[in-house]
């Protein structure tokens, strides 16, 4: 044991922990099929990884199981399972696989299955969270901020965006649960959301305001899809906001000297 | 005429413009949305850089050294707008589809690389086999994602429809991400991904090792 406790399986099976709240409601609200679409999505992962496990000696990895409970939670209804194979394959190995495994991917594998998913088949309707899911985020935050694997500065700033958003008179109403629901399946994934203080808070507030962009003035787009591709755009730009931070303390400290 | 074969096959897979020097990816991302534009593309950059490297190789021992990059664009740029105004003439429909792309050969990476790096201090023959080989290269990989992309984007080759797609009643589900530009660069990605796997002797030296980390401790 060198350094303890935490290694990465602790921090991914503390995200699923945290996860499990909006998980059991998603599976109490969809009944069989939603059981039946989780065990799709965790089968596919878990190939994936075990087979680059023996491919590359890449030690398989829990985070495969919340890539798979995001992407059953948030994928495009009606279709088929060739396109959910290939959606899923797509996200796991060319997002998280091929970058040496969770950990040190750049982004996240089921943000870039869902997007691929939702650039491939435009036809196909979005699903329609059930409203407890939205309170369900709400412990799953709670969870993830004791146990210190979900950013508060994150979710600080996405808050800070969100009442920003309402203080200038913009409606969210349809689009909270997706919002909240993605927020914490796909944004506050602690590997690919900005690394620093400030990129966590500009991180937060980046989605907040992308998604009452979207909201308003995108009128085609479902609530899922919207809250989907403001994490794609974000989670595009947090590299680029950690940047921005250190590249602020930089010049702070050499002006200090 | 080993060598010159040798000089001929060796662009092919081995040292392929694209996937090993990643030279010429822009018109190979823009023209293979479809076999039939990646065909007309291969043929025209082939015809143009044998030309080229024929030409250039002719007159190297002409060519003064401070004013070279010019003689050889201009050369290169003839031919363009004859095959340009061939294309016009015989395929319009072909042109139309292909638009700037056919002109930008001029400005292909591939072209002027091969007419600046090995024709210019070569004799005419090596000089138009070694272009032919890079330009058969470029071929390659521009029909192989060609044909992928409207495979699996249309669920046809050259325009016929081989697979019947859902549309038709068959079983078929086009992906119509396949004709959007990031397929292109997927496609790529993958290809050079599985030539380097196989020969790893193509792939970049790592920049710095990878973290010792516990997991993967033995």
């Amino acid at each position: 044991m060198i350094r303890g406790l935490w290694d990465r399986e602790t921090i991914a099976l503390m995200l699923l922990a945290a996860m499990l709240p909006m998980g059991a409601s998603w599976l109490i609200a969809g009944g069989l099929e939603a059981a039946g679409r989780l065990l799709f999505f965790l089968v596919v992962a878990g190939i994936w990884h075990v087979l680059w496990m023996l491919a590359r000696a890449q030690p398989p990895s829990f985070a495969g199981a919340l890539t798979a409970l995001a992407i059953a939670m948030l994928a495009p209804e009606d279709l088929g399972l060739f396109a959910l194979l290939l959606g899923t394959s797509f996200g796991v190995v060319m997002a998280e696989l091929a970058f040496g495994g969770w950990g040190r991917n750049v982004l996240n594998p089921a943000t870039i299955a869902l997007a691929f998913l939702g650039f491939s088949y435009p036809a196909a309707p979005w699903p329609e969270l059930p409203v407890q899911l939205g309170w369900a985020a709400w412990p799953a935050a709670a969870i993830g901020v004791v146990f210190g694997v979900t950013s508060l500065r994150l979710l600080a700033g996405a808050a800070l965006g969100f009442a920003a958003a309402m203080l200038a008179g913009l409606d969210l109403t349809a689009v909270w649960t997706a919002a909240l629901v993605a927020l914490m399946l796909l944004v506050c994934d602690p590997v690919a959301s900005a690394a620093t203080g400030l990129g966590r808070w500009l991180n937060g507030l980046l989605y907040a305001l992308l998604v009452a962009l979207f909201a308003v003035f995108w009128d085609t787009a479902a609530p899922v899809q919207a809250a989907v591709s403001a994490a794609l755009l974000t989670s595009l730009a947090a590299p680029l906001l950690d940047e921005f931070a250190i590249a602020l303390w930089l010049v702070r400290r050499k002006r200090l000297g | 005429m080993t060598a010159l074969f040798a000089t001929l096959t060796e662009p092919l897979v081995r040292k392929n413009p694209i996937t090993l020097q990643i030279l010429g990816i822009c018109s190979a991302l823009a023209v293979t949305t479809s076999l039939d534009t990646a065909l007309t593309m291969s043929v025209s950059l082939t015809v143009v850089v044998v030309l080229a490297a024929g030409i250039v190789s002719l007159i190297r021992k002409h060519i003064p050294n401070s004013i070279r990059l010019i003689v050889q664009i201009v050369i290169v740029a003839s031919l363009v707008i004859v095959i340009d105004q061939v294309l016009q003439a015989f395929f319009f429909d072909i042109s139309q589809r292909l638009s700037v792309f056919v002109s930008l050969i001029t400005t292909n990476c591939l072209v002027l690389g091969r007419t600046e790096s090995f024709a210019r201090s070569n004799p005419p023959l090596p000089a138009m086999a070694d272009a032919l080989g890079n330009g058969l290269g470029y071929s390659l990989v521009l029909c192989l994602i060609g044909a992928i992309r409207e495979l699996i984007g249309k669920g046809a080759l050259l325009g016929y429809q081989v697979l019947p797609t859902t549309d038709t009643g068959g079983w078929f589900t086009p992906l119509p991400l396949m004709l959007l530009a990031p397929s292109a660069f997927f496609l790529l990605g993958g290809l050079v991904w599985a030539i380097r796997s196989i020969r790893p002797e193509q792939a970049d030296a790592p920049e710095f090792p990878a973290p010792e980390v516990a997991e993967t401790r033995q």
